[in-house]
């Protein structure tokens, strides 16, 4: 095996480690605000792929143009759904909260994955590259796409920070997770935070789809994998803050890549590098059975 | 259940079988399946409706049942009963290994571990297909030489029946009571002398035999298993199917496997509409009858026989306020 | 504690939850025939010392044991097979279960229990307490004090040696808290063990016998009503609140 091979494995696990980082962000948003495990967030995801895609093909939008036209529309959407799904989650009234948001996220998972199928074919699609071409740097190849992928999935990383730090909403936001009851003391309406933050993690998870479409195509089922890659992030990237499910990310992404090269048989390597994320999220949960989002996980009840 | 509903529900099923010749083979095959499922999703509804432990590996246990048996009976030439026996037995084991390691997993972690798991069996399983024969399929032997689905469809009523009444007992034993504690409140049912770690591990292992016992029929039945047979596809069906019918009593939940099974069949000239449909009733169910839609109607019909046996004692029925929502 | 038989002991217990120490070391005897009231105030460390003490936690030292036994390990089912019953600081019931279900639970858990024998002792405690009316209810839909009753008759289903009530008057109307007070003093009398936990004094001197009271995560005091009444370290502990 070459040190360029390695290279570009590790350059790949980078840039997959961004997209990860940027999907698992918007679970620990919607975890620390709604107090549930989004089983749809995966599907989201996926979607966000397609609208920018068809916002390219139909609009003629470029296509960074297109990532922020699917991060509006997602945003949008996944704000109504839970408006119309999701609500009862805040009432006294409901009974045992957390089956009921994994039901309804599950259901809701089977929905957008079924209606996809239907609405967008069941065959992959791949939209116009970023930038075609690629970069060689010594014998590494990259190719433009990723690079772009790698970029702006850390410029919106950046932002989020800059967002949750600096501004008024993002502070409140924190305040939120933190202490439904003491946020509203102080005069924040939380029921609009959890609208808010539903669809903003959407929207990152649709800003993640519309960065991967050139690279790996779309297909109605690529959300089921990486939401599990998620809560892998989530539990090892320090329990619901975001600068650790950066480095998490990365991590994974990683030693994906790097299981791949090393892996001995060729033709197993890429289905069991999938495997291989999955086990690590089990081996956690067996130590952490709790654990998943550390001090952020108050319940409602 | 009192004595006319047993009645009542014994005749039914005596009709049924008396006429089943009648169906041509599209619909036997409809109502066998129907029944392979209507065993998992009791079998489901044991797990995630009585003692709350929301297991998204229900699908791949009924694989790994059906695998093992195919693959025993291929390498070592068993009879096809003891081939499905071995899943069973196979199914048990894992599965209360499963529920021992999550022990300590309540809610959305239990969740994502037992999807974790069914992920890793299936991606096995279509990665070792010099054993699998993977994505392409396993072929499996027929358990009759029968040349029509009719005798399936005796056995696939027997093994429901069976199931339903394994379980049934089950449930109405005190290991029923001490479930249903369980999932009210764990803390309480130790605090009570319960042994929770006990009935986690034995209903965990019971749902997954029962699950296994499915997927062997199934196997050989079809004749041929394939790595979909446990994916996170069949998951969500099963879970629509008991959710809608009602998860937390056998009868409804293998109610809605019945009826769901049905209107995709009915409905398939609206082709792949159908499914997402369901996904809606689905999340209309949870949001405004969370006891299921079979639910309202199983009590009516178990009060049906209250009244008529005896109308001065019959309990003080408790109206029916679960679904809170 | 001549001659009683100790029930329950809780030796050098230590509990930390991340920096915050809510048990320092804490020593705790509970006797045969004890009606104790275990007081002190918010925060002080009560709830946590009787979570360690039925199993429901583990300490980060020192040991229990019941009846002489070290349990450490142990799950707390494993407590209430040995007669150490307890009930919550917000009652934690079998919510959708009818009144008559809570009460069997317990009851079947006991080994060698038959149905008949149990749902017999569970009509009697009901009428005990004056919820034989309600048995086919859900336990969900009954008054506050007649849940607090009802977990005090599951772990009566127990026949425990020893009872951990955790705050059984919070939240209770006056005329029921009369009527679980006459309970539990009716239940001494017949040979129970209590301790009874309460960060208000009034109801616990009206039927304990011994009074233990802690303060930040510390006993400050063991002994006779009166004598721990009179206690400076016990009045500065309240008046320093």
């Amino acid at each position: 095996m070459s040190w360029d091979y390695l290279l570009v494995q590790v350059t790949n696990g980078a840039v997959i480690g961004v997209i990860y980082a940027l999907i698992a962000v918007g679970v620990t948003l919607i975890f620390s605000i709604l107090k549930i495990v989004n089983f749809a967030h995966g599907d989201l995801y996926m979607l966000g792929g397609y609208c920018a895609y068809y916002v390219i093909e139909y609009g003629g939008v470029p296509p960074l143009a297109a990532m922020v036209v699917a991060m509006a529309a997602l945003f949008l959407g996944a704000m109504i759904l839970e408006r119309l799904m999701l609500t009862p989650l805040y009432s006294d009234a409901t009974e045992r909260k957390d089956e009921y948001g994994l039901i309804v996220t599950f259901g809701l998972a089977y929905f957008l994955r079924n209606t996809a199928v239907i609405a967008f074919g069941p065959f992959p699609l791949k939209p116009p590259s970023f930038i075609p071409g690629v970069q060689r740097i010594g014998n590494v190849i990259v190719t433009n796409d990723r690079l772009v992928a790698g970029g702006v999935g850390v410029a919106l990383i950046v932002g989020l920070l800059y967002f949750m730090k600096r501004t008024i909403w993002g502070q409140a936001l924190d305040a939120v997770s933190q202490s439904r009851d003491a946020a509203a003391i102080v005069g924040i309406n939380a029921q609009r935070f959890n609208s808010f933050a539903f669809g903003f993690g959407a929207a990152l998870a649709a800003a993640a789809g519309a960065l991967v479409a050139p690279i790996f195509s779309l297909a109605p089922d690529m959300g089921v994998l990486p939401n599990i890659h998620a809560y892998v992030i989530v539990i090892l990237g320090g329990m619901g803050s975001v600068g650790g499910s950066i480095i998490a990310g990365l991590l994974l992404g990683e030693s994906e890549n790097l299981f791949t090269a090393f892996f001995p048989d060729p033709t197993r390597a890429f289905a069991y590098t999938n495997a291989f994320g999955v086990l690590v999220l089990m081996v956690f949960l067996i130590f952490r059975p709790q654990g998943l989002f550390g001090r952020r996980h108050l319940r409602m009840e | 259940m009192r004595g006319l509903p047993i009645a009542i529900v014994l005749a039914a099923a005596a009709l049924a079988l008396a006429n089943a010749g009648r169906l041509n083979p599209y619909w036997t095959h409809v109502a066998i399946i129907a029944m392979y499922y209507g065993i998992l999703a009791a079998s489901w509804s044991l797990l995630a409706g009585y003692v709350g432990l929301f297991s998204l590996s229900h699908m791949a246990f009924a694989s790994i049942g059906g695998y093992t048996s195919a693959l025993l009976i291929q390498w070592f030439r068993l009879p096809i009963p003891l081939g499905i026996v071995a899943g069973v037995v196979m199914c048990c084991a894992l599965g209360g290994a499963i529920g021992w390691v999550c022990l300590r997993m309540s809610g959305p972690y239990l969740a994502i571990f037992t999807l974790g798991f069914s992920e890793i069996v299936r991606i096995t399983i279509s990665t070792e297909d010099e054993v699998t024969a993977g994505m392409a399929g396993l072929h499996t032997h027929s358990l009759l030489a029968s040349a029509t689905r009719l005798p399936y469809l005796y056995v696939a009523f027997a093994l429901l029946a069976l199931s339903l009444l394994l379980m049934g007992l089950l449930v109405r034993s005190r290991w029923g009571l001490f479930f249903r504690a369980i999932r009210e409140d764990e803390q309480a049912a130790a605090a009570s002398g319960v042994a929770v770690a006990r009935c986690r591990i034995v209903a965990f292992a019971v749902a997954s035999g029962f699950a296994g016992l499915a997927g062997g029929f199934y196997a050989h039945y079809i004749g041929i298993m394939t790595p979909s047979v446990g994916d996170l596809d069949e998951m969500a069906k099963l879970l629509v199917m008991t959710v809608i019918g009602g998860m937390e009593r056998l009868p409804t939940a293998v109610g809605g496997a019945f009826v769901v099974e049905f209107l995709l069949e009915w409905l398939r000239e609206y082709g792949q509409w159908r499914l997402p449909v369901f996904g809606i009733v689905l999340l209309l169910t949870m949001r405004f009858a969370r006891n299921g839609l079979v639910t309202p109607f199983w009590l009516q019909f178990l009060r049906l026989g209250e009244a008529r046996v005896s109308p001065l004692s019959a309990a003080p029925t408790v109206p029916d306020k679960e679904s809170g929502t | 504690m001549s001659g009683r038989a100790e029930l329950v002991r809780g030796v050098g217990l230590v509990k930390r939850f991340g920096g915050i120490v809510a048990n320092d070391a804490v020593d705790f005897v509970v006797a045969e025939g004890d009606l104790l009231g275990l007081i002190g105030p918010n925060g002080s460390g009560k709830t946590t010392l009787i979570n360690m003490l039925t199993g429901h936690l583990e300490p980060d030292g020192g040991d229990v044991l019941v009846r002489g036994q070290r349990m450490s390990g142990r799950p707390p089912n494993v407590y209430a097979a040995m007669g150490v019953a307890r009930t919550f600081q917000q009652t934690q019931l079998f919510g959708r279960m009818t009144v008559l279900e809570n009460m069997l639970v317990p009851g079947l858990a006991r080994p060698h229990s038959t149905w008949d024998e149990v749902a017999r002792r569970a009509r009697r405690y009901l009428d005990f307490l004056s919820l034989s009316d309600v048995e086919q209810l859900p336990a969900k839909n009954l008054s506050g004090g007649q849940q607090k009753l009802l977990e005090l008759g599951r772990c009566l289903m127990l026949e425990p040696a020893v009872l951990f009530l955790d705050e059984p008057f919070a939240g209770v109307h006056p005329r029921l808290r009369d009527k679980l007070l006459d309970r539990i003093r009716e239940l001494h009398q017949g040979g129970r063990t209590f301790v009874v936990v309460d960060h208000d004094m009034e109801s616990i001197l009206r039927i304990s016998r011994r009074l233990v009271v802690m303060a930040r995560g510390s006993k400050i005091a063991d002994g006779e009503p009166d004598a721990v009444r009179a206690d400076q370290a016990v009045l500065a502990a309240y008046a320093g609140l």
